[in-house]
């Protein structure tokens, strides 16, 4: 297994050198830099914080409706 | 790479530094990005994961334990973010009525064909692509991050036979396909 191991690297040695293109690299960076140390952004909550209170304030109205219709 | 550089720059993360951020992105962008070009085969792709990968890294850079090992750490994200977009891409094939799109095989043209410079480094790209995505991926990280099988096994969440299994595997379908270009002893295996 080491043998099979220690091959392969020496295989894989020759495979192409790949980079990103220096400009695409600089823009990840500075992107992820501004985020260092926030955590994920608060927008990302919204969302269902917001389909939570539309989809509950539906149900609370057919509620009522159907016990309006009943009483 | 030194362990006391990766030490200092867990430390400058924890306390979200900048520059230990930088050091970080300078060493490990073309490693974790040649590993999303080879798994993804798309170089569009490959570009949006690793800047996924760096995000994350920002955002839990507070969260980092004082001994976490970078290269595990990035790899181990990378690996879940090519795991999600291969879902991703079997869903919209399904909902679009397809068959799940299959990976281009090994002999058709790949991006990283363009920048091979030989013959040789052609066939071993092609040969590489060609890996069955498990062991492409344990391929590459024993292979060209030179980790041993118990840290890949970590980082793909699976046992060290498991991974040592596809090892072999993955050098046995390499053998194959690289024919003359494979090394002496694995064609006279």
């Amino acid at each position: 297994m080491s043998d099979d191991v220690t091959e392969l690297a020496e295989l894989s040695q020759q495979l192409t050198a790949i980079d990103v293109e220096p400009a695409r690299a600089e823009r990840i960076a500075f992107q992820a830099r501004g985020t260092l140390g926030r955590g994920p952004s608060l927008l990302r909550f919204g969302e269902p914080v917001l389909v939570t209170i539309f989809t509950t304030s539906f149900l609370v109205w057919a509620l009522m409706k159907v016990i309006e219709v009943f009483s | 790479m030194v362990e006391a550089d990766e030490r200092a720059w867990v430390d400058g993360l924890r306390r979200g530094d900048s520059p230990a951020f930088d050091a970080v992105f300078a060493a490990y962008r073309r490693r974790i990005f040649g590993f999303l070009v080879r798994m993804t085969r798309r170089r569009d792709v490959a570009e949006d994961l690793l800047q996924e990968v760096f995000l994350r890294l920002a955002q839990h850079a507070r969260r980092l334990d004082e001994d976490t090992k970078l290269g595990a750490w990035l790899f181990t994200v990378a690996h879940r973010l090519v795991i999600s977009w291969a879902r991703a891409q079997a869903v919209r094939a399904q909902l679009a009525g397809d068959l799940p799109r299959r990976e281009p095989a090994g002999g058709e043209r790949s991006p990283l064909d363009a920048v091979a410079d030989s013959q040789a480094q052609l066939a071993l790209e092609r040969a590489f692509a060609g890996l069955a995505p498990t062991y492409r991926e344990v391929a590459l990280l024993v292979g060209v991050e030179g980790m041993q099988p118990a840290e890949v096994a970590e980082i793909l969440g699976l046992r060290p036979d498991a991974v040592r299994q596809r090892l072999a595997r993955a050098r046995t379908q390499l053998a194959e396909s690289l024919g003359e270009h494979a090394p002496a002893s694995w064609r006279s295996a």
